[in-house]
């Protein structure tokens, strides 16, 4: 009995090493293909550690100072070395698009979501299941229409056309984990704030809100991820240094087939920065929100 | 007078409590903004599918009932995205759910250590879904692919092989990089659902003679039906509309091997510039979705009485 609980968990931490692998292994290989020259990344098998290691491609992508490895290699890389230097204010964008939809996600769906949890009011069920089968619908089949209602309202190739359509996504799954959110507090505090004088407001941002500050946290995650991440509507809407975000500029450099593989590493470890860190640091709001929140659909 | 006295203070008692003067105010704003992107989206993408609409020919859009459909249906090459979408989906969302779990099931045991691993699941599924595919293109590169270096140094293969631009494995390889960035979610959602199951049932079982797998499939499985109906639903709505990864791992290439039915949609409308024809393909899209999520609340509904 004792071997066989032994063996069982060889097998197990077996299991896990081989499952942190498959998970980190392509994380590293394209921080390891970023640091390293064109010809390295070329050798069959390549070579795995960079060798010699060269901040090269980052200090061209921030500087503009091209590496010394494609100089010898000629002209046909001069496009693609010049959308790789648009990266940093890409990523500006990114994070402006995306720190804005979370702050009109924590605006607009809280009070939205109070209300929700809190009021009776004609209409109320009708409009909860309205905001939340809106997301039913898949975004190929919205995609024309939504860049008319862009086009229409002059936001063509604008940050703040992206924030209103992210917005729009975004609020409904909001919403819905901030409902929930709420209806699971209990209304004594609130009821006691109010009878010592707080207003309905004041109940809210000084007693609700800080216990519901984890799922504040999770729908903040969430709204930044998708919207840092999205993609089909950014290629859509977007067509200049103005508004373009990461994602549409790696994809961009990626199909390019001039493109310097060690410059496309670059970009993809730029791109995956903020997020990285932002589910490090908000794993277990994220957990812990989309388990309340898909588990009770 | 009396009325007005009684009316006043109550109105200013109402605005000092900050009730608002209807709750629809709060509700408003974010009502007005999915109404926008949705409900005139909708109305204009079904009267877009009914008409021939053609960028090319911006002055003709005659309407033509179904006939964008009909097209659609009886094209090969639609109904040959329809079936790689099918595929695709069908062997995507399994092997999801299955990763999902078999991770589920290890992350839950009492290890030292795994906690790391409960935040390392997290990445794929949280970097940009075109960052997880250019990754994924790098490493199946048929000319100097990671994967293929690796392979080639264990002695598993002599020659690189090119396994996006092969027709017989490029779906694979797009399969794989899915499932990559996918398995985390469900992982997680299972690992909820294992962690709120109580030690005392799987132990009554363990003493009333189970083995493993019968503790597995007669005890915790039947518990898990909740994130398992949540996670068929999402994965499937994912690998139906499946559309960053298509994009930047093939191009719908070669020929047609992985040209799935969101990105023939794409190329019909913005390769073609057949508007009429991209909105109906969307349409067909969004209804075979319904259709599934429908079929999975009756099986699992009848399935839940079972038990």
């Amino acid at each position: 009995m004792k071997r066989k609980l032994r063996l069982s968990r060889v097998l197990l931490v077996a299991a896990a090493i081989l499952l942190g692998l498959v998970i980190a292994l392509p994380f590293l290989w394209v921080v390891s293909a970023s640091l390293q020259t064109e010809t390295g990344i070329f050798r069959r098998p390549p070579s795995w550690l960079p060798d010699p290691v060269t901040i090269d491609n980052y200090g061209y992508v921030f500087t503009g100072k091209i590496p010394e490895a494609y100089a010898a290699r000629g002209l046909l890389r001069s496009t693609v070395t010049q959308e790789a230097q648009y990266l940093p204010i890409g990523l500006q964008n990114s994070v402006m698009v995306a720190t804005s939809v979370v702050l009109i996600n924590l605006l607009l769906g809280t009070l939205a979501a109070y209300t929700f949890a809190r009021e009776r009011f004609r209409g109320q069920a009708a409009a909860f299941s309205f905001i939340l089968t809106s997301r039913l619908l898949p975004g190929m089949a919205v995609a024309i229409p939504t860049y008319m209602i862009i086009r229409q309202l002059g936001l063509l190739d604008s940050k703040t056309a992206l924030v209103l359509i992210y917005s729009a996504f975004t609020l409904p799954f909001t919403i819905w984990v901030l409902t929930l959110y709420f209806r699971s507090l209990p209304r004594d505090y609130e009821e006691a704030a109010q009878v010592d004088g707080c207003t309905r407001f004041q109940a809210l941002r000084h007693i609700v809100l800080p216990l519901a500050a984890p799922g504040l946290a999770a729908v903040g995650a969430f709204s930044f991820l998708f919207s840092y991440d999205e993609f089909l509507f950014a290629l859509l809407t977007t067509s200049s240094l103005n508004s373009k975000t990461v994602p549409v500029m790696i994809a961009t450099i990626s199909v390019n087939p001039d493109a310097s593989y060690t410059l496309i590493a670059v970009g993809i470890v730029l791109s995956i920065i903020a997020p990285i860190i932002l589910a490090t640091i908000f794993r277990r709001f994220i957990t812990s929100g989309l388990v309340s929140s898909l588990g009770r659909a | 007078m009396q009325a007005e006295i009684g009316l006043r203070p109550n109105l200013v008692r109402r605005w000092a409590n900050g009730v608002p003067a209807h709750p629809w105010l709060t509700v408003a704003p974010v009502l007005a903004l999915v109404a926008l992107f949705t409900i005139f989206p909708f109305i204009y993408a079904a009267v877009t599918s009914t008409r021939q609409m053609i960028l090319t020919l911006p002055d003709q859009t005659p309407f033509v009932g179904l006939k964008n459909y009909l097209d659609v249906l009886q094209d090969a090459s639609a109904r040959q995205a329809a079936v790689n979408a099918v595929v695709f989906s069908v062997v995507a969302v399994t092997a999801v759910t299955l990763l999902g779990l078999l991770v589920a099931l290890l992350l839950n045991q009492p290890i030292r250590g795994f906690g790391i691993l409960r935040a390392l699941v997290l990445l794929p599924w949280a970097i940009p879904l075109v960052s997880a595919g250019i990754i994924w293109r790098l490493l199946l590169h048929g000319d100097f692919g990671a994967f293929n270096g690796l392979l080639l140094q264990l002695g598993i293969v002599h020659s690189y092989i090119p396994w996006l631009s092969s027709r017989q494995l490029a779906l694979g390889a797009v399969i794989v990089a899915h499932v990559w960035r996918e398995f985390p979610l469900p992982a997680i959602l299972f690992l909820a659902g294992l962690q709120v199951i109580p030690p005392d049932v799987v132990d009554a079982a363990t003493v009333d003679g189970a083995g493993a797998w019968q503790r597995f499939r007669y005890v915790i499985l039947p518990l898990l039906k909740a994130p398992l109906l949540i996670v068929l639903v999402y994965e499937t709505m994912i690998a139906v509309t499946v559309f960053d990864l298509v994009y930047v791992l093939t191009g719908g290439g070669p020929g047609s091997a992985t040209t799935l039915f969101s990105w023939y949609a794409y190329a019909a409308t913005f390769h073609f510039l057949n508007l009429g024809q991209g909105a109906a393909l969307s349409f067909i899209m969004a209804a075979v979705l319904l259709l599934f999520i429908a079929i999975y609340l009756r099986l699992l509904r009848v399935g839940r009485d079972d038990t």
